[in-house]
């Protein structure tokens, strides 16, 4: 019987000591977060700050943008992000709107958002949920993961599963032709910056059946117009931040290079950037436009 | 003449006190605006420890602007007092605290530091400083010798060796890919936005003994201004008075800039303008620099918060739009 | 009696150049000594290496009986002034301040002035005949108007001995009486030594005690004015026709110049 007793009041002192070690009267869990680190989180967040636009988007994807506090400044996908209150951006967070929001949690990406603000987040009692989505695979392991920790499991995995169905379907068309085009990819018009190996572009560009042709240069390099020559592409694909940068404008700005196959041929196109450089469902969006874009024949036949 | 024995020290007193008590006021400003709204009387009662039932009030006031206002009274105070010692050091009216090298040093370090993944402190601060120290090191080398008092060489070799380093930032800018650089054009351009309790201690331990330095040769300075020979002739220690000064200032001003990046037209202005109201005599113009260049540094950080109206500005902005057209005005006042 | 200075074989070189050798002289305490010579002669040197501010290579220099280099910079201005050839023009100060500077080698860590160095102050400016320029600033005076102001914070050191170089150079015929006259004021009323250079020979003949003249930075003839200003020593010196005879005003030596036209013995061309 004491023993029974003394484990009891063992446990429920434990239980106290959980509780009081929190700010406030929610209960906690202990979890591993997207890159390793071992953090305490409450079990039912309900004042979330995303401190990502690509947080932002699963967090409306997981169906769960309720639990939302704050969003960092260009979360502008769904639409209704955009009235949430803004945290600044997400290079250059401000640290006491977020603060001043009394979140319970933050999700952040590990390559944008500065780890300082992580840390400075931390000591002021506001635990950070980092993740570090580096391709397609690692997306989807973030949207599951943000999906237990957003009580949304079961809808998170469904998103993924819908994900890789569709990956699945490109791969067996692409997987039908032996043709791999040259593929340009810009994401800067002045100066002209294409994507290397280490991107999510490069890799949807592989998986599109496309060959990067800058698979060989650093992350973001910079390219003159001659050597965009000597690479030869045969489809050009233009994303920009800028809206309103019509195909005619970008067309008109390489017409004179006919020696371009892609020019050439008039495989000129525009992709939105917000699908391309996200890390979020829509980059599957991104990967069967890249496809239609790259083995235009391929669409003929029924998906 | 009319001079009694206090009269110095009666002004000395009288423009410390309207100064410190300017400083008191920007930092009480500080402290209650910023992104987040509360009444002036709640961070008050915040200061003094009576709020506890709002712990986000107590972090907002004593973890992120405290730290910052205090953190900007102390740059602004350690520029403006750098400013003033070179410009009675060099005898150069256009000398400011980074002339020796100091803002292309730190600069590289800083962003080599970013470039390599540091983290904003210890990583990049200590980086920035060792930068500065190397530059400064190398000016010194390059105008070594007897000529190290002749205040021409020293100037020269502090602009070549500027413009040197900005041609290597330029270069490390191109080749930099998009989030770091972004936070080094950040660091360029004045950053107190990331600072804790702990830093500013850091940097007031090294600042204010340099202050007090400095305010123990106020009179030396005011000599040096007659020339080499008659500061000598009259019982100045010329060669360990210079290098002192030389030293600590450079040092306090690496210290500082490693903290908040480069931030300019501060030790340039703020000595012109104190000496145009208040006079050459260095006793009254130390202090006056100090809490002054303080006070205003604080409110410029203000402006740099609050004017934008998403975000913030980086507040070397703010110090160049106010300082510049100052600086113009009071070139034309003086001309008269 | 100690001598005032005792300047014994100095030798002073600037890297290569040799710019006083082996230079030897004493001045007495309340001696008038002027230092004549031609330009580049080493008077400048001369003057900075008594002041301590040149540091001969060889030889010593005993001020008060006491070597230079046992002197701390302030001792060492306590008891010696100068009041070098050119001043600050860009000097921000009043004269007034500038004068009160004068005291600071009595003073302490931040330079506070007490009631007695104020009356100090204004007794040498009305001494000096400064007094009605006090409160104007320094960068707004006339060259000869600033020189006072210097010279009277020289003074404002109560130094025993001043140093003064070419101090009549920029100034007016009358402003160059009024400060040889003040020097001799100070030599007469206070026991003042005077150690000036000085490029005009006849203004040194008129009030110095003893007269020292060099070229290439050697002694060439120093005494009274009446021994050294001697016709062949002047023109060995100088390299130019001179005539020597007494002034109107007194028993002292005039010299003349005899440019080419007046000289029937000058060569041709």
């Amino acid at each position: 019987m004491s023993i029974i007793k003394s484990m009891l009041l063992y446990s429920v002192a434990l239980l106290l000591a959980g509780w009081v070690m929190l700010t406030g009267d929610v209960s906690a869990r202990q979890v591993t977060d997207g890159i390793g680190r071992q953090i305490l989180v409450p079990d039912n967040p309900v004042r979330l700050v995303a401190l990502a636009p690509s947080i932002t988007e699963i967090v409306f994807a997981l169906g769960q943008e309720q639990r939302l506090v704050g969003v960092s400044r260009f979360s502008d996908f769904p639409q209704e992000a955009q009235q949430l209150p803004q945290v600044g951006s997400f290079v250059h967070l401000d640290i006491e709107k977020i603060v001043s929001l009394n979140p319970d949690i933050c999700i952040a990406v590990k390559d944008g958002n500065p780890r300082e603000v992580a840390d400075r987040l931390a000591f002021l009692h506001i635990p950070v949920y980092a993740v570090n989505p580096l391709n397609l695979e690692a997306i989807m392991t973030m949207i599951l993961q943000i999906g237990d920790l957003l009580n949304a499991a079961d809808r998170a995995h469904i998103i993924v599963a819908g994900m890789k169905s569709r990956i699945d379907r490109v791969r067996e068309r692409v997987m039908k032709t032996d043709l791999r085009p040259g593929v340009f990819f810009q994401i800067g018009i002045s100066p002209i910056v294409s994507v290397g190996k280490g991107t999510f572009i490069h890799e949807l560009i592989q998986m599109a059946g496309g060959t990067n042709l800058c698979a060989g240069y650093s992350s973001y390099p910079r390219l003159s117009r001659e050597q965009v020559l000597v690479l030869s592409p045969d489809v050009l694909i233009v994303t920009t931040m800028h809206r309103g940068l019509s195909i005619d404008q970008i067309k008109a700005e390489w017409a004179g290079w006919t020696q371009i196959p892609a020019v050439r041929n008039g495989r000129i196109a525009i992709v939105d950037s917000g699908i391309f450089d996200r890390p979020t469902p829509r980059q599957v969006d991104a990967l069967e436009q890249l496809v239609q874009l790259i083995h235009p024949e391929l669409s003929k036949e029924s998906p | 003449m009319t001079a009694r024995p206090n009269k110095l020290l009666l002004r000395m007193a009288v423009v410390s006190a309207i100064l410190l008590v300017t400083l008191v006021a920007a930092l009480l400003m500080g402290l209650s605006l910023g992104s987040t709204h509360a009444g002036f009387d709640a961070i008050v009662k915040t200061l003094r420890g009576h709020n506890s039932s709002d712990p986000m009030l107590r972090a907002i006031v004593w973890h992120i602007r405290l730290p910052r206002v205090l953190l900007a009274a102390l740059v602004g105070a350690a520029l403006s007092a750098g400013g003033l010692v070179f410009q009675a050091l060099l005898r150069n009216p256009l000398a400011e605290p980074y002339i020796l090298g100091i803002s292309g040093g730190s600069a590289i370090g800083a962003i080599i530091g970013i470039i390599l993944g540091f983290s904003r402190f210890p990583g990049v601060t200590v980086m920035a400083f060792a930068g500065s120290m190397c530059t400064l090191i190398l000016v010194m080398i390059i105008s070594s010798g007897q000529s190290i008092l002749k205040k021409d060489s020293l100037l020269l070799a502090g602009v070549m060796v500027n413009a040197f380093c900005s041609a290597v930032i330029m270069f490390l800018l191109s080749i930099t890919q998009d989030a770091r650089l972004h936070n080094i054009i950040f660091w360029l351009m004045g950053d107190m936005s990331m600072t804790d309790l702990k830093q500013v201690g850091i940097l007031s331990a090294i600042l204010i003994p340099g202050f007090i330095l400095i305010f123990c040769l106020s009179h030396a300075m005011n000599l040096l201004l007659m020339g080499r020979e008659m500061a000598m002739s009259m019982g100045l220690r010329l060669k360990t008075i210079t290098v002192t000064l030389l030293v600590a200032t450079s040092f306090m001003v690496s210290a500082t800039v490693s903290h908040c990046g480069l931030i300019g037209f501060v030790g340039l202005v703020i000595p012109h303008l104190l000496r145009m109201v208040l006079g050459p005599d260095h006793r009254v113009l130390v202090p006056a620099c100090i809490l002054g260049g303080g006070a205003y540094m604080v409110f410029c950080d203000l402006l740099a918060r609050t004017l934008p109206q998403q975000g913030e500005m980086p507040v070397g902005v703010i110090t160049a739009l106010i300082g510049a057209p100052l600086f113009i005005v009071l070139l034309k006042r003086s001309n008269r | 009696m100690t001598v005032a200075i005792d300047v014994a074989k100095i030798s002073l070189t600037y890297g290569k150049v040799s710019v006083l050798k082996d230079v030897s002289f004493t001045v007495n305490p309340g001696e008038f000594f002027v230092i004549i010579g031609p330009n580049g002669s080493g008077k400048t040197s001369l003057i900075k290496s008594i002041a301590g501010i040149e540091k001969p290579q060889h030889g010593r220099i005993d001020i008060m009986g006491r070597p230079l280099s046992g002197y701390g910079r302030k001792a060492l201005a306590r008891k010696v002034a100068l009041v070098p050839q050119t001043a600050p023009a860009d000097f921000p100060f009043t004269v007034a301040e500038t004068v009160l500077m004068g005291r600071a080698p009595h003073l302490g860590l931040l330079g506070l002035e007490s009631e007695s160095d104020l009356k100090i102050v204004r007794q040498v400016m009305v001494f000096t005949g400064v007094a009605e320029l006090a409160d104007r600033k320094i960068e707004h005076l006339s060259g000869g108007e600033r020189q006072r102001a210097f010279v009277a914070r020289a003074v404002c050191q109560s130094s025993d001995i001043i140093l003064l170089d070419e101090p009549t150079a920029s100034l007016d015929l009358a402003y160059q009486a009024r400060l040889m006259d003040l020097m001799e004021a100070l030599k007469n009323d206070r026991g003042a030594t005077i150690v000036m250079v000085s490029h005009d020979v006849n203004l040194a003949a008129l009030y110095a005690d003893r007269l020292l003249l060099l070229k290439d930075g050697q002694i060439m003839s120093q005494g009274r004015p009446a021994d050294v200003l001697t016709y062949e020593t002047l023109e060995k010196v100088y390299g130019c026709t001179l005539l020597v005879d007494q002034s109107p005003l007194g028993d002292f030596p005039r010299v003349t110049l005899v440019p080419g036209k007046f000289n029937p013995f000058a060569g041709s061309g």
